[in-house]
């Protein structure tokens, strides 16, 4: 995992053109616009949430560790209107601040941001943390190539996440 | 030093639990009381056997984890004598918690308020500013250890603790449950699993007994599971075919199952119950239990699978994971998961810790929708009218085998019978002393 210390950019200095993709990433996921959201996926994908900060997905448990193939599959579930869990959809709103680079090298960049997410359904729910991006840049553009949920409280029991943290 | 149980009386101990738990149904408020919670935790959780944790979360001398029973906090640790102890997580002197970390390796756990210090064992080592008392240290120590369970015991690798009084043989309360762990184990041509690759942790705003209920329920699964089928891979049975040959059990002491082996025999695939893999995806495996149980018993195990059982009160073995939950109030519940990894069977184990994550926990495609019903249930229950929550499906299709009370409707409300039978039973016998 990416040494968090390794601080490469300030924040001023990030360019913009990498906060607008994460800010309009986390807008997609906000509004549960789960094709566009999909769609922003390099074929190499992985989306995942440790439950632990430092921990190895080979040999270590995840909340969520999905390969492209999986991201489809949870999305697929979504569309079919049967996903109890989201059904009701969550209405959300989500922050991003702290932006930095930590690594550019080989058309991709390693980008970083704190996060707080108001999730409400039933009930509101706070989720906060640390958002470590990939990104790669490709001749269309930007794409996604890993996202990782660092949660504060990924050590203890979280309530069901469904929606797309 | 040993635990007491709070033998006060409670205001649930008036309840007759006889007229609220009936045959085919049984009263809303047992889900919503928080008297009859209270009770619950002193007659079933702190006074029988529970799951507490598994060997291979210790294996080293020293090695601890923290968990919970009834509220409870509490260190399982072992000795250096390699003996496992399940002690109070609370310093014998003014009451704070010993332990800070969720597992670790200690030899001694140093209070953080006044500095006494405890051996892993549960002995009261130092005193800080000995000189202050009337007793000698060695008079102390010898009244001031740390509380622990007043039986622990292990099966299959799996441990069990009771924290008061005595709950009888570990084995007789495992009773059929027992041939599920044995099932589990014989899984692994190393004869034993490991649960290393840690837990995922649900919160549930739902009582324990719904939570309990849906692991061993054929009902749901066609309408609570519908969008994985329909948008993602079928079941890996027919839910919908009535010549489904997939029994319900009651297993008798709250144990319960759902049964696959028949269906599966019937079928006569191997890995059914792991996505159908083909043998030459873990040549090792096969390789390991062809060598320990020959070609012939090595296919029907791999044919037969590992359980699908629930083991009163908290314990479920969800066929390639295994799953406890822990009680905090009336309302919540937490739901803890890990992917089993088979000793000997190492190239299974990034596979099935993908698929733990792929259909457990709070992000699973299964059990996310699981705990949907489980939160709507509760508040459901909240509702004053029907007073009744039915559990009379399939008694006409119910019939005595040697493991138990069996249906071949997978639909049959068997299981369910079963853990509330157990839970009349408890609940009734302190409530007359
Ligand atoms: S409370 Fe532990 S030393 Fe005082
Ligand atoms: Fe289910």
């Amino acid at each position: 995992m990416t040494d968090i210390q390794a601080i490469a950019t300030p924040t001023g200095s990030v360019p913009a053109e990498l906060v607008d993709f994460v800010v309009h990433e986390a807008r997609l996921a906000d509004e549960n616009r789960y094709a566009e959201w999909e769609s922003l996926w390099a074929d190499d994908g992985i989306y995942w949430i440790p439950t632990g900060d430092h921990k190895d997905p080979q040999t270590q448990v995840s909340f969520v560790f999905d390969n492209r193939h999986r991201i489809g599959s949870r999305i697929a579930q979504l569309l079919s209107g049967r996903r109890h869990s989201q059904t009701p959809p969550s209405k959300m709103r989500r922050q991003l601040t702290n932006f930095e680079v930590l690594s550019d090298e080989g058309g991709e960049v390693e980008l970083a941001a704190n996060f707080s997410l108001f999730e409400h359904r039933y009930t509101t729910t706070v989720w906060a943390g640390r958002y470590l991006y990939r990104l790669r840049h490709t001749a269309d553009g930007l794409s996604l190539v890993k996202k990782t949920v660092l949660l504060i409280n990924n050590e203890s029991a979280i309530k069901t996440i469904a929606f797309i943290l | 030093m040993t635990i007491r149980l709070e033998q006060d009386r409670l205001a649930a101990d008036a309840v007759d639990y006889e007229e609220l738990i009936q045959r085919d149904r049984v009263h809303g408020s047992l889900y919503t009381d928080a008297d009859i919670f209270q009770k619950e935790m002193r007659d079933i959780y702190e006074s029988q056997w529970v799951f507490v944790a598994h060997e291979s979360e210790i294996p080293e001398a020293g090695d601890y984890v923290r968990r919970r029973i009834g509220g409870q906090p509490l260190i399982v640790a072992r000795g250096k004598d390699l003996k496992v102890r399940v002690m109070l997580n609370r310093c014998t002197h003014r009451g704070n918690m010993l332990c800070q970390s969720d597992a670790g390796n200690a030899t001694l756990f140093r209070c953080s308020f006044h500095g006494w210090t405890f051996s892993n064992d549960g002995r009261l080592q130092g005193v800080s500013f000995r000189g202050g008392y009337e007793q000698s240290l060695g008079e102390l120590r010898s009244e001031l250890g740390l509380a622990e369970a007043a039986q622990v015991g292990t099966y299959g690798g799996f441990i069990f603790a009771n924290l008061t009084g005595d709950a009888g043989d570990l084995e007789d309360y495992l009773g059929n449950a027992k041939d599920a762990i044995d099932r589990l184990v014989r899984m692994s041509p190393a004869g034993g699993i490991d649960l290393s690759a840690g837990w995922m942790k649900h919160d549930n705003n739902a009582n324990w007994k719904v939570v309990n209920e849906v692991q061993v329920d054929g009902y749901h699964p066609l309408f609570v599971h519908e969008s994985l089928y329909k948008a993602i891979k079928p079941a890996k049975v027919d839910y919908s075919s009535d010549e489904l040959r997939v029994a319900v059990r009651d297993l008798g002491g709250g144990h319960s199952e759902v049964d696959y082996t028949a269906e599966y025999q019937a079928q006569d695939r191997e890995f059914i119950w792991f996505s159908g893999i083909p043998r030459s995806r873990v040549p090792n495996y096969i390789e390991a239990m062809e060598a320990l149980h020959g070609p012939e018993k090595t296919h029907d195990i791999l044919v037969e699978g590992p359980p699908h059982t629930f083991i009163w009160p908290n314990l479920f073995l969800a066929e390639m994971q295994v799953m406890y939950i822990e009680p905090l109030s009336v309302e919540q519940t937490i739901q803890y998961t890990a992917p089993i990894k088979l000793l000997g069977a190492e190239e299974m184990s990034a596979r099935i810790i993908r698929q733990t994550e792929g259909a457990m926990g709070p992000a699973g495609f299964l059990i996310a929708d699981d705990a949907e019903m489980g939160e709507r249930n509760q508040v459901g229950l909240h509702a004053q009218e029907p007073e009744w929550v039915l559990f009379a499906r399939g008694f006409d299709t119910e019939k005595i085998e040697p493991r138990g009370i069996t249906s071949y409707d997978r639909t049959s409300e068997t299981s369910q019978r079963g853990m509330w039978q157990h839970y009349r039973t408890l609940m009734t016998e302190t409530s007359n002393d």
